[in-house]
């Protein structure tokens, strides 16, 4: 019996000395270095906020980005950092960094508190909706000095969104059905910003409200729901005329529905349309091409 | 094979398995996607004011990993030994009595439920891991319980059960998650470590060094329970007492390494067999140098899973399946081999 006091009394003073010694708001807190002037090594952790950083005119600041960040070209030839989903933490210290921005995501966290109490400015952004981008823009642009900028990019966006909204008044709603993956079948529900790009292009989700964020459906469902237009964006970055033919034949299963019965089965670039950022615009009036070829078509 | 342990003998393979795994942390701190200077890793260490990358790295990124890996492995291979004896089972690990469902359940359900808040330190995630590995040992042992009085086949049905059915929710609520939720998820369920701050794993280290040492002073009666129950009972050893302390060390080590790193697997299972098959079944031995080799071997797994994808790196789990599923296959023929000619 005696060894297990003396165990109990060991751990005790073990846990006191831990939290004596390492009281946790003090862990890991390095030196600070918050400049006051505008940040100029900065390392952005996801593809949509390279695209914004460099929309600000920031491509000489950049000192790193993540794997996945292939738009624009040049932010190819940065440093990498890991990948957003992935990312190294290493190497962006490695990098010095005075601003590393992340997304506010269970991925970025992490990193991102750490890197906060080691002394690293950060700037956690939510971007989820289309509202967010619009609050996110001037913050970004606020820490890194290019107000100007921000405004610019945001105003190019309403009015490429205003244009099209002009266009498709009054006419009815185009049926959309938005597939992420086709093998099991899933679609873009209402609780997304595709969604929301939809609307903006002048269409309407054929699917309904869902539980699912990115419901898998069922061939019953393709059916009733009879979209107008099927849109497939591309993930891999191929050659998209043979996925096109793959589509067509995939949906011939589906002849009564109104989008395969007249070829409307569309692969599109996946980069431009799965990230919220200052190409927003030119997504939004991609699909609109697709939506209403008779009125935007080349 | 050692018929008989002498105290010395203990006391020196443990001190040359320690002294080994320190060199193995020293090592394995050294390595990493990014090159780093010592020399100028160790001048930061003065607390200059100049931005000191190296040192940065060294001490703040990769010591916190490797030591966080150790413990992790240290607990999980020592809950394995347990559960192994306690069970009577060579195919038990620390993950058999659905502790990995539940600890999953519960992160899943922090990671699609977007929490924010912090709770000492410790993420939604890792809280919420550590509820549900202790809730669900609990409810295990439960129905264990109304089984049967403590039958272990009660018990590890009622853990395959649980384990299932969690499981189900568990893909139930991943189907709904969104894209990068997902994501979380599945790396969280293949083992994931982050850097941790030094409190938290000193606190961690606290904790699964008490576990072993209790689990140690418990291992001459596990000697005698995973030998015949029957007969430890009659050299007057409290079985039913024994069992629950040893079932509730290992859950709660167990628990611990989880809410650290995520499930990371095999450690707990491959460990402890291939000390076993090395050193021999006596759990006074098994249960210190097993803590010691498993702390090891997650240790350089961590290291691969940093180095060999970088600039990106790998969830360790992914890193222990795949070096301990064929080592694994290895053993079971060499052990297969070696009892049929003793036969």
């Amino acid at each position: 019996m005696k060894k297990w006091w003396i165990l109990l009394v060991a751990f005790a003073v073990w846990i006191g000395l831990g939290c004596i010694l390492l009281p946790p708001e003090h862990a890991g807190s390095a030196f600070e270095r918050r400049p006051s002037h505008a940040p100029t090594r900065i390392v952005s952790m996801a593809p949509s906020l390279t695209e914004i950083l460099f929309s600000l005119e920031l491509e000489e600041n950049i000192v790193g980005v993540t794997q996945d960040s292939d738009y624009p070209p040049a932010a190819a030839e940065k440093r990498a950092v890991g990948t957003f989903w992935q990312p190294n933490i290493e190497a962006v210290i490695a990098l010095k960094p005075d601003l590393v921005v992340t997304l506010d995501l269970e991925q970025h966290r992490n990193m991102t508190d750490r890197l906060t109490r080691m002394g690293y400015k950060c700037l956690s952004l939510d971007i989820l909706t289309v509202a967010d981008l619009f609050t996110a823009m001037p913050v970004v642009a606020a820490a890194t000095d290019r107000t100007q900028q921000a405004s610019q990019v945001l105003s190019n966006i309403q009015t490429r969104i205003a244009t099209i909204r002009e266009a498709t008044t009054g006419r009815g709603r185009v049926r959309v059905l938005w597939v992420v993956q086709r093998d099991p079948l899933r679609v873009a529900g209402r609780n997304t910003f595709i969604n929301e790009m939809i609307e903006l292009a002048g269409g309407e989700n054929a699917i309904g409200p869902t539980f699912h964020v990115y419901p898998p459906i069922g061939g019953e469902q393709v059916i009733a729901s009879a979209p107008d237009v099927i849109i497939e964006p591309d993930m891999i970055g191929g050659d998209l005329a043979g996925q096109r033919v793959q589509a067509l034949s995939y949906w011939g299963r589906y002849p009564t529905v109104p989008a395969v019965a007249n070829g409307r089965i569309h692969v599109i670039d996946g980069s431009l349309v799965s990230r919220l950022g200052p190409r927003l615009g030119e997504a939004v009036e991609m699909i609109a091409k697709y939506l209403r070829p008779e009125v935007f078509g080349e | 094979m050692q018929q008989f342990l002498s105290p010395r003998t203990l006391c020196l393979r443990v001190a040359v398995t320690a002294v080994m795994l320190v060199a193995v942390m020293l090592l394995c701190a050294l390595v990493g996607p990014e090159r780093i200077s010592l020399r100028t890793a160790l001048a930061g260490i003065n607390g200059s004011a100049l931005p000191n990358p190296d040192y940065e790295i060294l001490v703040h990124i990769r010591v916190p990993r490797v030591v966080l890996a150790a413990i992790v492995g240290a607990a999980l291979a020592a809950a394995g030994v347990a559960l192994q004896a306690l069970l009577r089972n060579p195919l038990a690990d620390p993950y058999i009595l659905g502790i990995s469902s539940g600890a999953g359940l519960g992160a899943t359900l922090a990671i699609v439920g977007g929490f924010s808040w912090t709770l000492w330190g410790r993420s939604p995630v890792a809280v919420f891991a550590f509820a549900g590995a202790l809730g669900t040992v609990w409810l295990v042992w439960v129905i264990g319980r109304i089984t049967g009085k403590f039958h272990v086949t009660g018990l590890l049905l009622a853990g395959v059960v649980v384990n299932a059915f969690f499981s189900a929710v568990i893909m139930f609520l991943i189907s709904m998650a969104r894209g990068q939720q997902l994501h979380a998820t599945m790396f969280w369920l293949m083992g994931n470590m982050a850097e941790e701050d030094f409190f938290v794993l000193w606190i961690g280290a606290g904790c699964v060094m008490a576990g072993v040492v209790s689990l140690y002073f418990l291992a001459p009666q596990l000697n005698a329970i995973s030998f015949n129950p029957v007969d430890a009972r009659s050299m007057g050893i409290h079985v039913e007492r024994v069992q629950l302390l040893v079932f509730i060390v290992s859950a709660f080590v167990t628990a611990i390494a989880v809410s650290l790193s995520g499930l990371v697997g095999f450690v707990g299972l491959v460990v402890p067999h291939a000390v076993r098959l090395m050193l021999g079944p006596d759990h006074r031995q098994l249960l210190p140098i097993a803590s010691i080799c498993g702390a090891m071997f997650l240790v350089v797994a961590d290291t691969a899973a940093r180095v060999i994808v970088a600039p990106a790196q790998l969830p360790v789990g992914v890193v222990t399946a795949i070096v301990g599923g064929p080592f694994f296959l290895v053993l079971l023929v060499r052990y297969n081999r070696k009892v049929s000619w003793l036969r």
